[in-house]
């Protein structure tokens, strides 16, 4: 629950970092379907701390064997970085990924949340209470 | 400890992205002509103006939130909590949460305003294009500069003589601005800050600004110029407030003079903040777009 509360005021800052004067930008659901999710559970090759939008990349394994490239992004990089967030995903560390998927059907998508190993949620969206994939 | 550590930044993150949202929400209420920003800046009336050797009010300083390590965590039953409140959402309305519809609603929002540069007719179709084509076209979109005057107002101010420097937090820009004639050769060169020289006019600082590039945008809604853009800012201190308007001519496509909403912005009084340097842009999103929707 306490996790659900601390994650909802990353998601609050997310949202906030929005309002920022400097940068205008495309609508979310001119790349994403805001309405769906995906998720996935890789290891995190990169992370971009860039504008307008910081990046993360991931490895998924297949049950083949064969690895997936995904990517996921967020909002614009200046709040998690100030706030030292940006500084709390490892890369070779594995995490859970829910997203909201890219519109164009490429490996990419909008992050909600992040599931850390030891059980964090880091929630980097704005949850949708109407959304019964959002709980 | 990780536990607290996550706790520590989320905390946190909340609290800068509040310090972040507040120039831009008292820039708008300002605009709209409301009571906050002009109550703000009546509790800086008692502040009294610094001022250089030769008696001129001085303009150092850091003019935007800045990076410090003051950081505090803040009271989420704070009104502050009243900013993360979306617009209405009717029953049932799919994709109502707040911030999923943050750039649609900023669209529209950007779209209210009367104060709009009037063009010569032949090239209100150019707008409307530029407009309409804006997530392909808009140069800040690909990561160009903004430029002036559509960086708007410094965020730090360094004032020494004859000269003045002004620091932006978007890619890492600076404009030096002499008190003097053009320079002959920076004046010609088309750049997307020009060339700025300044002089007083009583406590206003006046910018007088040529030579641009014509790849920049004066705003959001496909608003084009010409290399011809001629702009002139002028900027006041009262105190620790700081106003800053730019007017913009350009005779080759606008019929008139188009003169830009105030900006008023507070002083950061905060001894240790300091402007961090902004990140690298690197535009990866256009190749998936699949509509026009922007904000």
């Amino acid at each position: 629950m306490r996790h659900k509360f601390y994650g909802s005021l990353l998601a609050i800052a997310m949202l906030l970092s929005l309002v920022a004067p400097a940068f205008a930008h495309h609508a979310l659901q001119a790349e994403y379907d805001t309405t769906k999710r995906g998720a996935f559970t890789g290891e995190l090759t990169k992370f971009a701390l860039i504008n307008p939008h910081v990046r993360w990349y991931f490895d998924v394994k297949n049950p083949d064997g064969s690895v997936t490239k995904w990517e996921v992004t967020g909002a614009g990089a200046g709040p998690l970085r100030q706030s030292g967030t940006s500084r709390i995903f490892k890369v070779g560390d594995t995490y859970k990924v829910t997203y909201a998927p890219a519109r164009d059907g490429s490996h990419l998508g909008r992050v909600v949340n992040f599931t850390f190993q030891d059980g964090r949620v880091v929630t980097l969206f704005h949850e949708d209470p109407n959304n019964p994939n959002d709980n | 400890m990780t536990r607290h550590v996550f706790r520590f930044s989320a905390t946190t993150a909340f609290a800068v992205a509040i310090l972040w949202c507040l120039p831009a929400r008292v820039a708008a209420q300002y605009e709209a002509g409301g009571q906050g920003a002009q109550a703000r800046a009546g509790n800086q009336a008692d502040v009294s103006t610094p001022r250089t050797a030769d008696g001129h009010p001085d303009f150092t300083g850091l003019w935007a939130r800045g990076s410090s390590g003051n950081s505090t965590g803040v009271d989420p039953n704070a009104p502050i909590t009243v900013l993360t409140k979306g617009r209405p959402c009717a029953p049932g309305q799919a994709e109502c949460a707040p911030g999923v519809n943050f750039e649609r609603d900023s669209g529209v929002q950007q779209r209210m305003t009367s104060n709009i540069p009037v063009y010569k007719p032949e090239f209100w179709e150019k707008v409307q294009y530029l407009d309409h084509n804006g997530n392909a076209e808009d140069p800040t979109f690909s990561c160009s500069p903004a430029g002036v005057p559509r960086m708007g107002a410094p965020a730090q101010i360094f004032q020494s003589g004859d000269q003045m420097a002004f620091l932006y937090n978007q890619g890492n820009t600076f404009r030096i601005i002499r008190f003097g004639p053009h320079d002959p050769i920076n004046s010609v060169d088309q750049t997307p800050t020009g060339d700025s020289v300044a002089r007083w006019e009583g406590d206003t600082l006046v910018i007088d600004t040529l030579g641009f590039s014509d790849d920049t945008w004066l705003g959001w809604p496909g608003w084009f110029h010409s290399n011809n853009m001629h702009v002139i800012e002028r900027m006041t201190r009262q105190g620790n407030t700081l106003t800053w308007q730019a007017t913009v001519e350009d005779p080759d496509v606008l019929l008139k003079p188009w003169t830009m909403e105030m900006r008023r912005m507070q002083l950061n009084t905060d001894s240790k903040a300091f402007l961090l340097p902004d990140l690298p842009c690197s535009e990866r999103d256009l190749q998936h777009i699949v509509t026009k929707e922007r904000g």
